[in-house]
């Protein structure tokens, strides 16, 4: 057996680092994408790699590698032993199926399987690709580089950390690196592989260069980040989006409000319409609440039980008798829920009532959450109305709550809330005697000391920082998640029992359009209304809503006993209700909906704006080979026009253009006609590079040309002929 | 190219031949001298004595068969002593004129800038003007007529140092320099018993030189050429380190010497490669280096090459 030789030694030590290198690129796709398929993507790969690097020829390799794909297809996939006629007519159909959504454009709809497939034909073509670039061009720098940015960028833009991988990646980089100088300086020096001994030589100041390196990088202070990291933003914006599955797929992505662990960050505004509604007045829409406050966001400290119901709501809110009751009747119809799957409904709401039949309800008196169930599954009905009775709370009466706090889970504070956020609740609270008083000086605390309503420069808390305490004693600024979170965090603070909701702003009143039969007026609401507020309990009232964010009105109406003053004022609270176009209201929490509701346009129709951007994206890219390609061979592409203008003309100007072309295309590969170089000298020196002394002989016939004023003509045949063997040498 | 013309050169190389058995190794010099000869111009040799100045001169008049004269310039030599006197014929009751040395083939000037200004300028006036007066009668040189001066470059006492004016007269400059150890044994292997010069013979006659001088008249001189020879000499003007850079007559004589070269080269026409290989010995003594370039260590043939080295060479024609 005869041992490999070196130089192949070197193209496969190479291709191993780029096999390292590629598993760099498979192992982030765990995280970052839905994929857990990562270690069969990473066997294949091996595969595919090992099966290239044994250099068989190509009509074994391939039908491997093609065998290795369906194997892996059928372990992931398909259920029918492998290799029977129902496992190839299931193969087929899966494949028939997914060309058809493509030819259709309806990307959405692919399945994973056919995803899956795409992804592993990419691999294969990779191995060959690697091999190529490193095992026989030898040229791994633009590999290793486009590694570091997409480890960077995945580091960046999502939650992956990268910072082992990174440098693991520049570890493998640099001695691929070094390896590749190594065989360049050999092939261009025309060496032979020096012994072991000297290889040792070679390779281990790249290993102490590696090694130090890699322990100064490691070691060395690293600058702060100058901008705030942007991946909670990010979250907040594509979390549900990424690879979203098709009908039938596999994984579930989460829905509306699970989000809420992590608050903070800016957002960009949506109007895509979430519903419209009907309304005698306007008012919130109330979806849910959260009890559990963990100095970064919401959760749920117990997730309660979802009662059945035919369409009654009765012990969804409980209200006193004190409070005033008012008949009303709204109705609701869907647009673009996007992810919001519950039920949004009214304080006092009563009754709902399916317009479609079939259709169930539950409801979940701890959380709020009204769900709408067709044969067992949630789904949200296209319109509903809803019976309420709209509560008046009476003012004067939640005044005469004065003791402490009751109901535990809403008194919820995390140990690490600073205590300036209590002594801060304190000293607002401290002139107010009652719970109603309290809960007010609250809430007008925000607008009455400069805090700033603002959706797109909002602070991210850093790790171990408060949400509240960031909002209430640094920034100031902020929007209706940091004013409500805020205020229920305060009224803890002392002892006074307080959730957080979250819905929708009443919306904006529609004039002309009419969805709905009556005359009540309507209303639109849209991403951008998505609100978070506060509600506040009174023992013997129930939870009344409070807004403490700047800019907005409390929809809810309150009594105030019979005073004129008192009657006034609630007159004037109505008249204060604000334009619906100036709740530019879309906390991060819910922006989740309109990346859902724009896949569902995807989905749902002609180009959209991500595959118009693709297309423009293809054509740039193919633009760019092109070009690329026509500069690269643009000199073979002139050579055959000269050579034929060559093989016509005999003057002298053409000679001395053909003759000048090929002292551009030795320039190309590096013989360039120096300054102050004679014809001949140069000429000299490439017949030297050739071997040959074809050059010398057609300068001969070129200095006569030129130096002589001689004509071509009687040598026309014996120049044609040396000048295309030269352009030929020099453009193979 | 012509039958006639190709002949003639296969000539010169015989000739060549014929001066390297006297001087071992100096086939650059003995071209140079040729080349000198063949473009009608003048040499002048800057080296120190006993490196075989006197042999290359002689044995190129030997081998033309050529009337050779020398003149060892000294501080009292006297113009005329130069170019002759007229003597009064008691018998005859005529003056007659004694032609002096000037008045052959070849003249070995030697030690030019030992004599005064005035014995000097004599003969380098004579050398340009092709022809001498001596008491009112005008007297043309014989043809060919070819100068050698020599210089010695070591000493400077008692010398009258040739002025720029006057150096620019002289088509090349060389320097011989020893010879190598081979060549010096060799040398001394050949002159062991008698001295190589005694044997040597003539190869061809006056005619035949004055032919070849014909013949290198119509060397081809393409115009590229001539702009390559115009951007080399405006470069030397341009050149901070020289003083004083090259004459018009540097253009002429950079031409000529150009053409002698690629005739020795078996060549009608001048390539750019002839005038980068002359620049140096034709540009070196016509130039004035400053002081500045000689205080950074510079010589005139550094700067020269330099100068070469970055003049762009015309590579179409026109």
């Amino acid at each position: 057996m005869h041992s490999l030789k070196a130089q192949q030694w070197i193209s496969l030590i190479l291709y191993g680092g780029s096999l390292l290198l590629l598993l760099e690129w498979i192992f982030p796709l765990e995280e970052v994408t839905d994929t857990s398929f990562t270690s069969t993507f990473v066997m294949y790969i091996v595969l595919c790699f090992i099966l290239s690097a044994t250099q068989l020829p190509y009509w074994i390799v391939s039908p491997v590698k093609l065998l290795g794909l369906l194997f892996v297809m059928h372990q992931l996939y398909f259920e029918p032993t492998f290799f029977t006629k129902a496992w190839f007519e299931l193969f087929w159909l899966d494949l028939n199926t997914n060309l058809s959504f493509l030819w259709a454009r309806d990307w959405v709809s692919l399945t994973s399987s056919f995803r899956t497939l795409l992804f592993l034909i990419l691999l294969w073509m990779l191995s060959y690709l690697l091999y190529y670039w490193f095992a026989v061009r030898k040229k791994p720098f633009s590999f290793i580089l486009f590694t570091f940015i997409y480890l960077t960028v995945l580091d960046t833009f999502t939650a992956f950390d990268a910072s082992t991988p990174i440098i693991r990646a520049f570890i493998i980089g640099v001695a691929v690196m070094g390896v590749a100088y190594l065989q360049h300086l050999l092939e261009n020096e025309n060496m032979r592989m020096p012994a072991m001994k000297t290889m040792v030589k070679w390779i281990g100041p790249l290993l102490i260069v590696i090694g130090f390196s890699t322990i100064i990088g490691y070691a060395a202070p690293k600058y702060d980040p100058i901008w705030p990291d942007p991946v909670p933003f990010i979250q907040s914006t594509a979390e549900g989006s990424g690879y979203g599955d098709g009908p039938g797929g596999g994984v579930q992505r989460i829905g509306y409000g699970e989000n809420d662990e992590r608050l903070g960050g800016g957002f960009v505004q949506d109007d895509t319409t979430v519903f419209y509604a009907q309304a005698p007045k306007s008012q919130y829409w109330k979806v849910e609440t959260k009890d559990t406050y963990t100095g970064h966001g919401w959760t749920r400290s117990q997730d309660g039980q979802f009662e059945h119901s035919e369409g009654s709501l009765e012990g969804l809110q409980e209200y006193s008798d004190l409070v005033d009751l008012n008949d009303d009747h709204a109705q609701i119809q869907f647009v673009e829920p996007g992810f919001l799957n519950k039920l949004v409904y009214t304080y006092g709401v009563e009754h709902v009532t399916p317009v479609h039949d079939g259709m169930s309800l539950e409801f979940n008196r701890i959380t709020g959450e009204v769900l709408s169930k067709v044969d067992g599954q949630t789904r949200l009905p296209e319109s509903y109305e809803i019976d309420m009775q709209r509560p008046f709370f009476p003012v004067e009466e939640m005044r005469t709550v004065t003791e402490k706090g009751e109901l535990d889970q809403y008194l919820q504070l995390p140990d690490s809330l600073p205590d300036r956020v209590v002594s801060l609740a304190e000293e607002i609270t401290a002139e107010h005697d009652n719970r109603y008083d309290k809960a007010k000086a609250v809430e007008e605390f925000f607008s009455s000391n400069g805090f700033i309503y603002e959706t797109q420069d909002v602070a991210v808390p850093d790790g171990d920082e408060d949400y509240v305490d960031q909002f209430l004693f640094e920034t100031q600024v902020g929007y209706c998640d940091n004013f409500s979170t805020s205020m229920v965090v305060l009224l803890r603070s002392v002892d006074i029992p307080a959730r957080w909701v979250k819905g929708f702003t009443e919306g904006e009143r529609l004039t002309g359009e009419d969805y709905f039969e009556g005359h009540q007026p309507e209303y639109e609401i849209t991403n951008n209304n998505a609100h978070s507020w506060v509600e506040v309990y009174f023992p013997n009232v129930g939870w009344v809503p409070f807004e403490p964010t700047v800019g907005f009105n409390n929809q809810s109406s309150f009594s105030y006993g019979e005073t004129l003053d008192d009657i006034l004022e609630e007159e004037e609270q109505d008249y204060e209700q604000p334009e619906s176009s100036e709740t530019p209201e879309l906390p991060e929490g819910e922006e989740e909906e309109e990346d859902e509701s724009d896949d569902q346009a995807v989905a749902s129709g002609s180009m959209s704006q991500p595959l118009k951007y693709s297309l423009i994206g293809a054509g740039v890219v193919l633009l760019t080979i092109i070009i690329w390609l026509l500069m690269k061979k643009r000199l073979v592409i002139v050579s055959k026009w000269k050579k034929r203008k060559m093989e016509n003309y005999t003057d002298v100007e053409t000679f001395t253009e053909a003759y000048q072309f090929l002292l551009r295309a030795l320039a190309h590969k590096g013989l360039v006609f120096g300054e102050g170089q004679t014809l001949r000298e140069f000429a000299v020196d490439v017949d030297r590079w050739f071997g040959e002394n074809h050059m010398s002989q057609l300068t001969a016939y070129y200095e006569r040309a030129i130096y002589r004023d001689e004509s071509i003509d009687s040598h026309h045949a014996e120049v044609n002929q040396l000048w295309n063997k030269l352009v030929n040498d020099v453009l193979a | 190219m012509t039958q006639q013309m190709t002949t003639q050169q296969n000539k010169i190389e015989s000739i060549l031949q014929n001066i390297e058995q006297v001087m071992v190794g100096k086939r650059e010099a003995i071209e140079l001298s040729l080349l000198a000869l063949l473009a009608e111009g003048h040499v002048l040799l800057e080296d120190v004595p006993g490196v075989g100045k006197t042999m290359l001169v002689r044995s190129l008049a030997k081998s033309f068969n050529l009337d050779f004269k020398r003149i060892q310039f000294t501080p009292d030599l006297l113009p005329s002593d130069v170019t002759g006197v007229s003597i009064y014929n008691q018998k005859e009751m005529n003056f007659e004129f004694r032609p002096g040395p000037i008045l052959g083939n070849i003249v070995l000037a030697d030690e030019i800038n030992r004599t005064s200004p005035k014995t000097q300028s004599a003969l380098l006036e004579s050398m340009e003007e092709k022809h001498i007066t001596v008491d009112g009668t005008t007297m043309e040189l014989k043809r060919p007529f070819f100068v050698m001066a020599t210089q010695n470059p070591i000493e400077y006492e008692g010398t009258y140092p040739l002025p720029e004016a006057q150096l620019d007269r002289f088509l090349l400059k060389l320097n011989l320099g020893y010879p190598s150890i081979d060549d010096e044994i060799q040398m001394l292997d050949r002159t062991s018993s008698e001295h190589p010069i005694d044997r040597l013979e003539a190869v061809m006659d006056q005619e035949d030189l004055l032919r070849l001088q014909e013949d290198v008249t119509h060397v081809h001189v393409s115009d590229a050429i001539k702009k390559y020879i115009v951007y080399l000499i405006d470069a030397t003007r341009k050149h901070p380190l020289f003083d004083l850079g090259a004459s018009p007559r540097a253009s002429i004589a950079l031409m000529k010497a150009a053409k002698a070269y690629a005739y020795i080269s078996k060549r009608d026409y001048v390539l750019p490669d002839d005038i980068k290989y002359l620049t140096k010995h034709v540009l070196s003594h016509r130039v004035i280096i400053s002081s500045e370039a000689k205080f950074e260590g510079k010589t005139t043939a550094s700067i020269l090459d330099d100068i070469v080295r970055k003049t762009i060479v015309p590579i179409e024609r026109g």
